[in-house]
């Protein structure tokens, strides 16, 4: 086997893992902390790609600038949502939270598809994006590079803040027990609206990212968000601390099958997904 | 009594006479083709109002009743049986992705509306284990294709790159029904034009669940040397593909796209500059009927035509209305005697149907193809030589 290929395939794949991970560390923290299925998390992810491409052809924002503005607009929309509709079915059975949030899904894509149009987007004139440097014979891209920094320094803060901090403690005791965390004092909805305002700052953050990549357009956010879920559920439902382990071991295979078998990026899905069910048998036979 | 009978009986069937006529749409208008759907749309939309100014068809306003097809098979089965049942419509247009009609044939065939397909490309001709749309439907009596058919455009594809001189020409194409077969045939038909392609390789579109990362297959096509890079994939693949081919320092003489659209504001990336793509309209064409149908579609949606399929869509709904007025009906013999015999005007001139491989109902092939090339931040027209408006650029 061509040795500078595997390297080439294993920098990829770790590359790759940092966005896997922050979006669905975003998701990962809405059903571990709240224990709402967020299918709406996707459209978070779609509204921050497409503010940064308003923000750079309205204003000529450079995208990792517009990372200021688009965490705190999603911050706020998460926050805004949650408060006027997620708060009022937490009580309700897991279907009704699921078909709440595909719904609000759904109106968040189709109000982009008014305000933006269904073609494709371009975040025009980035002077980074075709950025590269070799090491050895391993290219590295600069977005790529960025991209992982940016997610794993997100994804470590977002450690920091759960397990170091009074608000991280108050977001996992609400998840251990809503009712034990109210009786010592907890104010459990404020935590709630916290940690889901928080989760679509997470994404938004990694919508910024795809606008760079890719092109933002209504449907964006879908691949991400399946991948989120897969890897949410590879980690363990509502595991934080699985999902860098979880995002890197999907990216790394994904990779290693496209870059090493001839027209393996046809078969990059079929890998991660192979992945998520023999994870899935194997935990079902393990004993309770 | 009787008197009074008849006259409510003769009302009636005047008021029955004088209904409009309804064609159904189908389209894809959210979803990840949304964009061409929507484009589609706005076509649609041009050409009803310029029928209805014009007189209308049988007198009576035309009308559109549409309904979204997502590019999904089940929704467009949904969408189309809503269509024939509920709405009792005769006559279908619009269309988009090979995997709908494919997923439609049965239930078309169950309805046999009169039907104007104005995308699906996949003909299934020279794959044998696959059964495409002109195989499946191409003979119907009441199946007209409006859209060049994937050997059309490879045949259109194949000319260009034939016209550059380029020696070797690496494929890459997304898998599913549109790129897959359209790979295949791509390849051979470069390989039947002299020039060497020593590589074919399938990626996953963004369409279709891919993340965008294509830089393994862009490295198999830089390892293969080859100083034309041929990529097939859908309009949300422009930018990942660009952006990666300078990433990876990959520098071949031409880079030469065929996605059905391309997207806005790519031009004023510096990736776009030399990139060459096949398209089947632009506004800056200089026929007048382009002309004429760039400056309405301003006037009426604010906007440049920049998705060939709008075009296609103006295209459709008048040649429907010229063949209802033609026939004085809408009886299915009547109107589709008329859609095979009548010449119909369009923004990329003249056209009428005519035979390919198994389709006597063809509407458009190679010829409709043209090539531009980003320039500057324009999309300057490169191919074919008396439509150029300048000369192509190497990327080197």
């Amino acid at each position: 086997m061509d040795l500078s290929l595997l390297l080439q395939a294993i920098t990829s794949g770790l590359l790759s893992s940092g966005l896997y991970a922050l979006v669905a560390i975003g998701l990962a923290l809405a059903i571990g902390v709240i224990g709402i299925v967020n299918f709406a998390h996707g459209e978070f992810f779609m509204i921050g790609a497409f503010l940064t491409y308003q923000l750079a052809v309205s204003l000529g924002f450079d995208p990792l600038l517009s990372i200021l503005v688009v965490a705190p607009l999603l911050f706020l929309l998460g926050a805004f949502l949650y408060r006027t509709t997620v708060h009022y079915v937490l009580g309700a059975p897991e279907l009704n939270q699921m078909l709440l949030t595909f719904g609000l899904g759904i109106i968040l894509q189709n109000l982009a598809l008014l305000v933006w149009g269904g073609d494709p987007r371009t975040v025009p004139s980035i002077p980074y994006r075709s950025l590269s440097f070799n090491i050895g014979d391993v290219t590295v891209g600069a977005v790529m590079l960025g991209s992982f920094v940016i997610s794993m320094l997100l994804v470590l803060g977002l450690y920091w803040l759960l397990y170091r901090t009074p608000l991280g403690r108050g977001m996992r005791a609400v998840a251990q027990s809503r009712i034990g965390a109210s009786l010592v004092g907890l104010n459990v909805d404020r935590t709630y609206l916290v940690t889901f305002a928080v989760s679509a700052a997470l994404a938004g953050i990694g919508g910024v990212m795809i606008a760079v990549i890719q092109s933002p357009s209504p449907t964006v956010g879908l691949t991400f968000t399946l991948k989120a879920f897969a890897i949410v559920v590879l980690a363990g439902l509502g595991n934080i601390r699985g999902i860098i382990w979880a995002s890197v071991l999907v990216a790394l295979a994904e990779s290693l099958i496209a870059n090493l078998v001839p027209n393996g990026d046809s078969l990059r899905n079929a890998v991660f997904f192979s992945i998520i069910f023999l994870v899935l048998i194997l935990r079902g036979r393990r004993p309770a | 009594m009787k008197k009074v009978l008849a006259t409510f009986a003769a009302l009636a069937l005047t008021a029955a006479l004088a209904q409009p006529v309804q064609i159904g749409i189908l389209s894809p208008l959210t979803g990840g083709a949304a964009g061409t759907g929507q484009a589609q749309l706005a076509g649609f939309q041009l050409a009803l109002e310029e029928i209805n100014a014009a007189g209308g068809v049988l007198g009576e306003d035309l009308e559109i009743i549409v309904e979204d097809t997502q590019a999904n098979v089940a929704v467009g089965l949904a969408a189309f049986e809503k269509l024939m049942t509920e709405d009792g419509v005769e006559i279908i247009a619009g269309g988009y992705s090979s995997g709908v009609p494919l997923g439609l044939v049965e239930s078309f065939r169950t309805f046999q509306p009169l039907v104007t397909w104005i995308g699906g490309a996949s003909s299934g001709i020279g794959l044998d284990d696959f059964d495409g749309i002109e195989e499946l439907l191409g003979e119907e009596p009441w199946f007209f294709h409006i859209h060049p058919w994937d050997y059309q455009n490879t045949e259109a594809s194949t000319g260009f790159i034939a016209s550059t001189g380029a020696s070797a020409v690496a494929v890459l194409h997304e898998d599913s029904a549109f790129g897959g077969p359209g790979g295949a045939a791509a390849q051979q038909l470069v390989i039947d034009a002299g020039m060497a392609s020593p590589l074919r390789e399938s990626f996953t579109s963004t369409l279709f669940g891919g993340t965008g990362d294509f830089r393994a297959a862009i490295n198999r096509a830089k390892a293969s040397d080859a100083d034309m890079l041929y990529w097939i994939g859908y309009d949300g693949d422009v930018v990942p593909m660009a952006s990666q081919i300078r990433e990876l320092d990959y520098r071949p003489q031409y880079i030469f796209g065929a996605p059905p659209g391309w997207p806005a504001e790519f031009a004023q990336s510096p990736e776009a500059e030399c990139v060459t793509g096949l398209i089947g309209y632009l506004p800056n064409l200089p026929n007048p009927e382009a002309i004429q149908f760039r400056d309405a579609y301003v006037a009426m949606h604010n906007s440049e035509p920049n998705n060939y399929m709008a075009a296609l869509a103006y295209a459709n709904l008048w040649a429907l209305a010229d063949a209802i007025n033609a026939a004085g009906t809408t009886e299915q013999s009547a109107v589709a005697a008329e859609l095979e015999s009548g010449t119909f005007t369009s923004p990329m001139g003249d056209w009428s149907f005519s035979q390919s491989v198994l389709s006597p109902r063809q509407g458009f092939g190679a010829e409709m193809w043209l090539v531009f090339q980003y320039q500057g931040g324009v999309q300057e027209i490169v191919y074919p030589a008396h439509l150029a408006t300048a000369p192509l650029a190497t990327c080197n």
